[in-house]
């Protein structure tokens, strides 16, 4: 099927489109130059065009989806809609069923999604949910940051074994990259502790998030993933943590990029706005996004993505399980925890964020502060940690407010936000406005590149065609105002049309179609050998510890159809 | 002021819902709309008439110009009077599930049993129901920790487990007896219950009160005695006889006060 999308205003950052007028051509799901008289024309005339959306960062798929589902009915019946002709029911909030997930996504004109935090042994669930997502292709992060097979391999210094290991379990569990969260933290959650800052070793390794750190970094590289290490650093959510995120990002910068990859970094802070805190304690907090912003501006190995607060009644969820206790011990709300045997832990507890009280109002501006304070827009991406800071759905809420400084005053001055936002934080001193190419590249372009892909995120010859049209005239249309915010945000909510792999999937704001979601991996060549040396070493404790047999443990060809295998050659 | 009766002429085993048939929503309908109306039965929908006789009287300018006569049996309509804000509804005969959930206004009265749910999370309004309930009156939705938090229930029956569970405000008279577990949760409010207790009343709350005048089969360990009260007057009103006051539930450091009649309760003198 071939597609010509005509007159519309083109955003493509990646291939420095900026806003001109001009025709996307589609064929067998490929943007082309060049389509037959027979392509079906798409008259977009004046109509917003972009790529559609990549997400470096959300929680969409995997048992604390699950657990959150059953823990929380109550958030259930918010967003309940009837199924129709090509949809089934809609539920969910902050936790939407999976179909619900795949839907909104797509409204929203997304087409590629990261799931960020895998347990490589729930991976088998992860990818079962994958397959009941539809519309958006998702790529999986595994969690390699509390293993004690990765423990082990840092506290002996054996970074060549421990490559294989990551290479070996990221066939295992059919995963893209690497994800780290809370290096050693949750581990000694397992001994009902936590560690605070970098150089606290976990409890009987006697290995430091430091150490863990730099060592999936140097991992990372030595094998040359498109995405770098994905981090999310010690101390989350603690008053005075920026000074950690700050020893964080400089512990990596002497290691060497590997030279075949696409990115400029090496490793992802994710979620930024959670560990941007200055201060003692809740009492006494302010904002810590200046130095860290500085930092960012000033060091080019380092990206982000915000996590921003959203101002919802929310859930949160993460494998930071000593961090979701503080969490409980701070609100009493209903808490669940889980404890994922030799690899991780995770938490899970609703959060409540109001404009009304300090804190919240206080995580609201640090995270616009981080937009507004770092220069560079390809160095930070929007996310709201989905579901944790906020539900994705609000991602057009937060265009707004990026767009429009009037508007951030106006929610400042009419008191919808607490007075911390002015008191503790530089949000009101700050005039900058994303435009249309900004908020491309930090919702397209940016995430597209710092995770290695190389045919999504933008409109270039040969990319994927997903794109998303927006019912909107961007030259006739002032997003600045604060009148127009809610418009923004209806308007970037329903696409005008949404077309995965060349296939219209959204038209109107409505679900034009389901196809399934692909699920995204990296198959990296050449450790063959090494892979099976470790294999044998860790069989014996695998064997003693897991609950599980490892011919259970993989995830098989089955769970992950239709998949992409990205082919990473590790000798280069 | 404006008078809608249905009266049922056709039994579905499956049950009716009528969240849409509240007098915010059909104050301006007239019987040509009564009788295009579908109303949800399962997974599908059927037209009102054929399940119900519709007589219209009288006009109404809003919602609280209404009165709604359900005139028979309701024990397989769900969510009467659900989310109404004002009017009247009056049920002669049973209600089934949820009815008088989430309302903010108005009233109901139900001249018979009522299922499970009914009053679930109310805003305001006041419910009446001249039977018995069954579980779950007057508490949160499943998995919600934020109850009933105004607005007045009585039942002039018994009511079943888990009365005002997460209740945070609002009054709930039950003039017969009462299945486990009665306010629990229960952060703010007022239950008084005329009759017998089975057992564990007011477990985990926070504050609140709660008022047995019958005898309680087994109390909860998280209660301490405050003291032996004569004719005490509590919430604004007064009670006659002597009561035994406690504080609790211990358990979640709760400063609610759980009263019961001192002579039914002699053994625990």
């Amino acid at each position: 099927m071939e597609y010509i999308l005509k007159n519309g205003i083109v955003y493509d950052p990646t291939n420095k489109v900026n806003g001109d007028k001009k025709d996307v051509m589609i064929k067998d799901g490929k943007i082309v130059d060049e389509v037959s008289s027979d392509a079906k024309v798409i008259d977009v005339t004046d109509k917003l065009v972009m790529a559609a959306g990549v997400d470096v960062h959300s929680h969409i798929a995997g048992p604390k989806l699950c657990v959150g589902r059953l823990y929380r009915p109550e958030d259930e019946r918010r967003g309940v809609k009837p199924k129709t002709a090509t949809t089934r029911a809609e539920t969910g909030f902050s936790i939407p069923s999976c179909p619900t997930t795949g839907y909104r996504y797509s409204r929203m004109g997304y087409g590629t999604v990261t799931e960020a935090a895998v347990p490589p042994l729930e991976a088998k669930h992860t990818h079962e949910e994958i397959m009941a997502i539809p519309n958006i292709d998702i790529s999986p992060l595994t969690l390699f940051g509390n293993n004690w097979f990765v423990l082990q391999y840092v506290k002996e210094g054996n970074l060549d074994d421990l490559a294989a290991f990551v290479s070996s379990w990221l066939k295992i569990t059919k995963g893209y990259g690497i994800k780290c969260v809370n290096p050693c933290g949750s581990e000694a959650w397992g001994w009902g502790m936590n560690v605070h800052g970098i150089d606290d070793p976990a409890p009987y390794w006697d290995v430091t998030g430091r150490q863990v750190m730099r060592a999936l970094v140097q991992v990372n590289e030595m094998l040359g993933l498109p995405h770098s290490m994905h981090v999310h650093t010690n101390d989350l959510g603690h008053p005075g943590n920026y000074e950690t995120t700050l020893k964080t990002m400089d512990c990596v910068k002497d290691i060497k990029k590997n030279p075949s990859v696409s990115r400029d970094q090496i490793m992802h802070c994710t979620h930024l706005q959670f560990h941007a805190y200055g201060g003692t304690s809740w009492r006494d907090a302010n904002s810590g996004a200046e130095p860290i912003a500085d930092y960012i501006n000033k060091h080019d190995h380092i990206t982000c993505d915000v996590g921003q607060v959203t101002l919802d009644e929310t859930t949160t969820m993460t494998a930071d399980a000593p961090m979701e206790y503080d969490l409980y011990k701070l609100s009493g709300l209903k808490w669940a925890n889980k404890d994922i045997e030799l690899e991780t832990a995770s938490g899970l507890i609703p959060c409540i964020y109001s404009g009304k009280a300090p804190v919240s109002t206080l995580q609201w501006a640090i995270g616009l502060e981080l937009f507004l304070l770092i220069k560079d827009p390809w160095k930070v991406v929007l996310t709201t940690d989905s579901p944790n800071a906020g539900p994705f759905l609000r991602y057009p809420r937060i265009i707004s407010w990026l767009m429009s400084s009037d508007r951030r005053t106006e929610m400042m001055e009419n008191k919808e936000v607490h007075k911390w936002a002015t008191k503790r934080t530089s949000l009101g001193t700050l005039d900058r406005v994303y435009d249309w190419n900004d908020i491309a590249t930090v919702t397209r372009s940016a995430p597209a590149k710092i995770l290695g892909f190389k045919e999504r995120g933008h409109l270039g010859v040969g990319a994927n065609a997903d794109v998303a049209v927006y019912d909107l005239e961007p030259e006739k249309f002032d997003p600045t105002k604060a009148a127009n915010a809610p418009v923004v945000e209806d308007v970037l909510s329903r696409a005008l049309y949404t077309i995965k792999d060349g296939q219209i999937v959204v038209k109107d704001g409505k679900i034009a179609k389901v196809v399934p979601s692909r699920h995204l991996w990296s198959n990296v060549q050449g450790f063959e050998k090494q892979e099976k040396k470790v294999l044998n070493d860790i069989m014996p404790m695998f064997n003693k510890y897991y609950t599980i047999k490892f011919e259970n443990y993989k995830v098989h060809d089955h769970y992950i159809e239709p998949s992409i295998e990205y082919k990473v050659n590790a000798s280069k | 002021m404006k008078t809608i009766t249905l009266t049922p002429k056709k039994f579905s085993s499956i049950a009716l819902e009528f969240d849409e048939l509240i007098p915010d929503k059909v104050y301006d309908w007239n019987k040509e709309d009564f009788e295009k109306y579908e109303v949800p039965i399962g997974n599908s929908r059927f037209p009102l008439t054929d399940y119900f006789d519709i007589e219209i009287e009288g006009s109404a300018e809003g919602p609280e110009e209404v009165k709604m006569i359900l005139d028979g049996d309701m024990g397989r309509v769900k969510y009467i009077g659900c989310k109404m804000s004002a009017g009247d509804i009056l049920v002669n005969g049973d209600a089934d599930l949820q009815v008088g959930a989430e309302m903010t206004g108005g009233s109901i009265k139900v001249n018979g049993n009522a299922e499970s749910y009914a009053g679930r999370e109310m805003k305001g309004g006041s419910l009446e129901i001249m039977g018995n309930v069954r579980e779950y009156c007057g508490t949160s939705y499943i998995g919600e920790w934020r109850g009933m938090s105004d607005g007045i229930i009585k039942v002039h029956g018994n009511a079943g487990k888990q009365l005002a569970d997460c209740m945070s405000g609002g009054e709930i008279y039950v003039d017969g007896g009462c299945d486990i577990l009665a306010g629990i949760h229960m952060t703010k409010g007022y239950i008084e219950i005329g009759g017998d207790v089975t057992r564990w009343p007011a477990g985990q709350m926070k504050n609140g009160t709660v008022v047995i005048k019958g005898k309680l089969g087994r109390l909860l360990e998280g209660f301490e005695v405050e003291g032996i009260y004569k004719n005490p007057e509590i919430h604004g009103k007064q009670l006659t006889g002597k009561y035994i006051k406690y504080k609790g539930d211990i358990g979640v450091n709760g400063k609610g006060s759980l009263w019961l009649n001192a002579e039914k309760n002699r053994d625990l003198l």
